[in-house]
């Protein structure tokens, strides 16, 4: 028994220390290590609840198995236990309700929309999908086609389009994704990105080349990102 | 024609299919002659009994489940390196194989293989001679069929639709998709969806009306139990389903304006969809559920544990399952408010699924477990299963959704559920009830390389998903570059796809050598503890003569303990009346010639054909079984 | 009816009850639907192209007929042949001048270029009010299928009197719909 405890302990411990190179888990933005910390911690406790159903099927499986010895035996019905019943329905009620108050709040203030983040300051980009390529217009009117350039350390706000299907922004090394429609423009932010440069990707089915949908990402200082938007 | 158009320049996997497929067709006509078998398909197309038509559904479900499940293998070569060519599945060849293998998967193999079960099953477990309507049964079992036909005839024509099974507007409108490929979508899935319909209305009112005697609801069955739960949610969710249909064929065929122009709104197809769509993953999940909580209860040799929680789980699942279906739609900006209340209720749909997950551990406890096929599958469901539940929660975290929205962890983790229930499940039910279904039991080495490979193969392939989809990769993609730290995963997937392809073989070579064998089995090859254990091998068309009283949630055991048999008794309720009839065949297949005119807009035809349809109705109004049987006591309380 | 044919009738009676809900659900969703996309930002708004002649005349007659089947329906408690005859055609009769005035109604929209693709909200009103029509249109197919059953191949009475009373829930679904269509599809816009 405290042998697959063990091996369970050992392949946790070298899959966690495995996901600090994920891409994901090891986001480029303040925005992306919010969500970060709700995967982690959801991760956390959802291992838990892993961990005791692991445990009690190992047990149950092993210690009640069918041998020679056991053949002519009758197992005892039992209808229920209410208090072993009401345990597992509270205890993952406190579980949930411990990963809903952090997923409440980063979601309010992370949550894409129509109307969201009007009065939030920021690098404004405009964006606008169609089949299959990007289009970056900056607060001077220029524009780039899937080329992002973004300056470090100022929250972004990116105003959504799409031209034609839907389509999804997504910076996997900096945030989670926001789609674009043809109908209405939605508004996304990302906070404090870091220098570096990135993939985005299309995340939603647009058509036969969704796969080839990328473009390129670049957080750059303040100077340089004032030099790009110069030379567009 | 227009129909034809297509093949001109079919790539080279449909003309193998094409081959391949006359091949066989040559192949099974020569043993049907060779071995005189017509008279047994020409019963099987006029049967109005419900373990024949299960055996169909769960035939032809499974040959759906071969071809969508080859699609699979095709993705994962695709998949299997960056900036891979493999074959012709590139770009939208690639987008009509996952489209393939997503809307056969759920529609035309897991649902057909389960309202099979259910049909084999239910009956035998409540103490019904046969489902209420057993012609409507015939109907909805050939609709099923015809639609699935109507939606198969789209890849040997060259026409197979691209716009994911979820068929997202307005990619899926005749603006970007003019051509015939997403009718069929629309076509094939409305038929079937109606089939579904008529099914899950028929099994709602037999298991409401047909109990045996003494077969209070407490002392039900858990799969008959999840049958009538299930059939209610299919009755909201795919009417649903057949709305947004509707409406997406007005869109495309008369240019409605529901989800294009000015005021169309793309975002309603998503909500008409999900409505359905959620309740689906769990209309897909709660028979597999009921399933193994009869397996886990006849292999442990104890009732099960906590039957009431048990009843109560399964109704809050199918409750909450229709409030959670925005959580498909987190990153479509219906604002932080929506966002949140759609986590949290998604949240608590977990409350009632542990619940379940704990009822089967204790039901383990104390047990006696024998580990037959049935049981394996059942016992590799648990900690799969919870696995996926686990992600499941993750991804109801709304703000960490917006990470694992569409990539490849998503993939995962709905994989992990619907292979780890639905599909492990039938597999159960299918070793489970063979010999009811055709006085044989399966062999029990091959059923075990069967279950081992497949286990290993599904933890092999999804898995290491999750992590592809964590560093980044989306789904539905067919390529990426080599610097993306894609690869290795990709390629220990594709190992693990196979694996679960070779313990497929096993699974045919187990029928194969089974059939071969023909070694028939009593009424209770498993030492059984309901009803269904007490009609003969394979089930009779007259079956409970006479019949039994029911005084426990697991009859038959309680008799065996007791060393008595069960009570019968010759005081029931009148039976469905059934007469054999080629009709239901006629009016579906006839559906679907209607669906394929539609779908090459061939107007003038579809209104001689529906004409035809309608004339079959009538014809069957007037030749109602019921004739026969009606007014032979007028002195009656008429 | 005698037992054996009760325990019958109440098994399709209640899959009807439920395939009545299902049909509900339907509708439902294209009300949803129609309330959604209605008033379109382009083409005529509901108030413009609505008459209120046109509904409350075709409606006298449609919501009559829930009565007239009624009648009808009191003929098999006392085997009336002529009765339920009489006055299930005359509930036949209403059931086709209701939908003489649906069908000029939406031929005079076609001809002012008020198709189905003309805008969303027309779209969803065609989708809802047309499924409508097309449940009254079964309805008159239904009613000379019940004809046939009574006077021409003579099924058996009981039977008769089973086939008849699902035809009645069905039209006065048919009939609860269409008041819902007059609340929300109509007088919603006119008032």
């Amino acid at each position: 028994m405290k042998r697959i405890g063990f091996i369970i302990m050992l392949t946790g411990i070298s899959l966690l220390a495995g996901c600090s190179q994920i891409t994901v888990l090891d986001p480029k933005s303040d925005t992306g290590k919010d969500q970060a910390y709700l995967i982690w911690l959801s991760l956390a406790i959802m291992f838990l609840v892993l961990i005791v159903v692991f445990i009690l099927f190992t047990w149950f499986v092993i210690k009640y198995r069918y041998t020679e010895k056991r053949k002519y035996e009758i197992p005892v019905d039992v209808i229920g236990d209410k208090r072993l019943e009401f345990t597992y329905t509270i205890i993952p009620i406190i579980l949930l309700i411990i990963l809903a108050i952090p997923t409440a709040r980063i979601t309010f203030e992370q949550s894409p929309g129509t109307e969201a983040f009007q009065d939030a300051e920021g690098v404004e980009v405009n964006v606008t999908g169609k089949q299959f390529q990007w289009d970056f217009e900056y607060e001077n009117g220029e524009e780039d086609t899937n080329k992002l350039v973004l300056p470090e350390g100022e929250p972004a706000i990116f105003h959504l389009k799409s031209e034609d299907v839907v389509h999804s922004f997504w910076i996997p090394e900096l945030a989670g994704k926001v789609d674009l429609y043809p109908h209405e423009t939605l508004t996304y932010r990302i906070e404090n990105p870091e220098k570096g440069e990135y993939e985005g990707k299309c995340a939603e089915f647009c058509g036969a080349q969704h796969a080839n949908m990328t473009f390129d990402v670049e957080v750059v200082s303040e100077d340089e990102y004032e030099d790009y938007l110069d030379d567009l | 024609m227009e129909m034809f158009e297509n093949l001109a320049d079919a790539p080279s996997d449909v003309i193998a299919a094409w081959i391949f497929t006359a091949i066989a067709g040559i192949l099974v006509i020569i043993w049907v002659l060779k071995k005189r078998k017509l008279p047994v398909i020409w019963e099987y197309m006029r049967t109005t009994n419900h373990r024949k038509i299960g055996t169909m559904y769960i035939l032809f479900g499974f040959i759906f489940f071969l071809r969508a499940g080859i699609d699979s293998l095709f993705i994962r070569m695709q998949l299997i390196s960056p900036n891979n060519d493999f074959w012709v599945f590139q770009a939208d060849k690639y987008n009509e194989v996952f489209t393939t293998h997503g809307t056969m998967m759920i529609f035309f193999a897991a649902m057909p293989m389960l309202l099979g079960l259910m049909n084999v099953a239910m009956p035998l477990q409540i103490g019904a001679r046969d489902l209420a309507f057993p012609y409507l049964n015939a109907v909805g079992f050939w609709l099923f069929l015809s639609g699935a036909i109507v939606f198969n005839i789209a890849f040997f024509l060259n026409s197979a639709p691209a716009i994911g099974w979820t068929g997202y507007a307005p990619l899926s409108n005749s603006l970007f998709t003019p051509d015939a490929n997403t009718d069929f979508y629309v076509f094939g899935v409305q038929i079937s969806g109606l089939g579904t319909i008529f099914t899950a209305l028929n099994l709602m009112v037999t298991v409401i009306r047909h109990r045996a005697p003494g077969m209070s609801f407490m002392r039900m069955p858990l799969f008959s139990w999840a049958t009538l739960v299930t059939s209610f949610m299919i009755l909201l969710a795919f009417t649903v389903l057949a709305i947004g249909l509707y409406l997406l064929m007005f869109d495309r065929l008369f240019d409605t304006k529901f989800f294009q122009g000015p005021d169309g709104d793309p975002v309603f197809w998503q909500h008409l969809f999900w409505i359905f769509g959620h309740p689906e993953v769990y209309i897909l999940a709660i028979p597999a559920f009921g399933i193994f909580s009869d397996v886990i209860s006849t292999f442990a040799s104890k009732r099960i544990f906590g039957y009431a929680s048990m009843v109560i789980s399964i109704i809050l699942i199918a409750f909450l399952s229709f409030t959670v279906w925005a959580h498909h739609m987190l990153v479509v900006g219906l604002g932080p408010m929506l966002n949140t209340f759609f986590a949290f209720t998604t949240m608590t749909i977990a409350v009632p699924t542990g619940i379940k997950i704990f009822n089967w551990l204790f039901t383990l406890r104390g047990g006696l477990i024998r580990f037959t096929t049935p049981m394996l599958f059942a016992l590799g469901f648990i900690p799969s299963f919870v696995m996926g539940g686990v992600t499941g929660v993750m991804l109801s975290v709304s703000a960490a959704d917006f990470q694992f929205h569409d990539s490849h962890f998503l993939v995962a983790h709905f994989h992990y559920v619907i292979l780890a229930s639905t599909i492990l499940g039938i597999f159960s039910a299918i070793y489970y009830y063979y010999p009811k279904i055709t006085g044989l039991k399966l062999n029990e080495t091959l059923g075990k390389w069967h279950f081992w490979l497949f286990l290993i193969g599904f933890h092999v392939t999804f898995f290491p998903m999750h992590i592809t989809g964590l560093n980044g990769m989306p789904r539905r993609t067919f390529t990426y570059d080599a610097g993306e730290g894609f690869t290795t995963t990709n390629f220990i997937s594709t190992i693990g796809a196979f694996l679960m392809g070779i313990s497929i073989l096993f699974m045919f070579w187990n029928l194969v050598k089974t059939h071969w064998e023909n070694k028939k089995v009593g009424p209770d090859p498993w030492d059984g503890r309901t009803l269904e254990w007490t009609v003969d091998s394979p089930s009779p068309e007259n079956t409970f003569e006479p019949m039994p009283v029911v005084d426990d949630l697991n009859p038959l055991a309680k008799a065996k303990n007791e060393n008595r048999k069960m009570e019968t008794t010759n005081e029931h309720r009148s039976s469905p009346i059934a007469r054999d009839s080629i009709i239901p065949f006629l009016i579906s297949m006839t559906l679907g010639v209607f669906g394929i005119c539609m779908t090459y807009e061939w107007y003038i035809a579809a209104f001689v054909v529906g004409a035809v349809v309608f004339a079959f109705f009538i014809l069957r109004a007037l030749t109602d079984e019921k004739n026969d049987y009606y007014g032979k006591d007028e002195g009656g309380a008429s | 009816m005698n037992t054996y044919e009760q325990e019958l009738f109440r098994d399709k009676q209640l899959g009807f009850f439920i395939y009545l809900g299902v049909e509900a659900v339907m509708f439902l969703t294209l009300f949803t639907t129609y309330l959604i996309y209605t008033p379109s930002s382009e083409g005529p708004q509901p108030a413009d192209i609505f008459s209120i002649t046109t509904l409350v005349l075709s409606s006298v007659f449609l919501l009559s007929s829930s009565g007239t089947i009624m009648i009808s329906e009191q003929g098999l408690h006392t085997k009336n042949h002529k009765k339920i005859i009489t006055w299930l055609f005359i509930t036949f009769l209403f059931a086709l001048v209701f939908l003489g005035f649906e069908i000029t109604e939406f031929v005079g929209f076609v001809n002012d270029g008020y198709g189905v693709s003309a805008s969303s909200f027309l779209s969803s009103y065609y989708a809802l009010v047309g499924l409508h029509a097309a449940h009254v249109l079964f309805g008159c197919g239904w009613m000379l299928v019940l004809f046939i059953q009574l006077s021409g191949i003579k099924i058996p009475f009981p039977l008769f009197i089973e086939k008849f009373k699902i035809f009645t829930y069905y039209w006065h679904f048919v009939d609860i719909v269409w008041i819902f269509i007059i609340l929300l599809v109509y007088v919603k816009y006119l008032v």
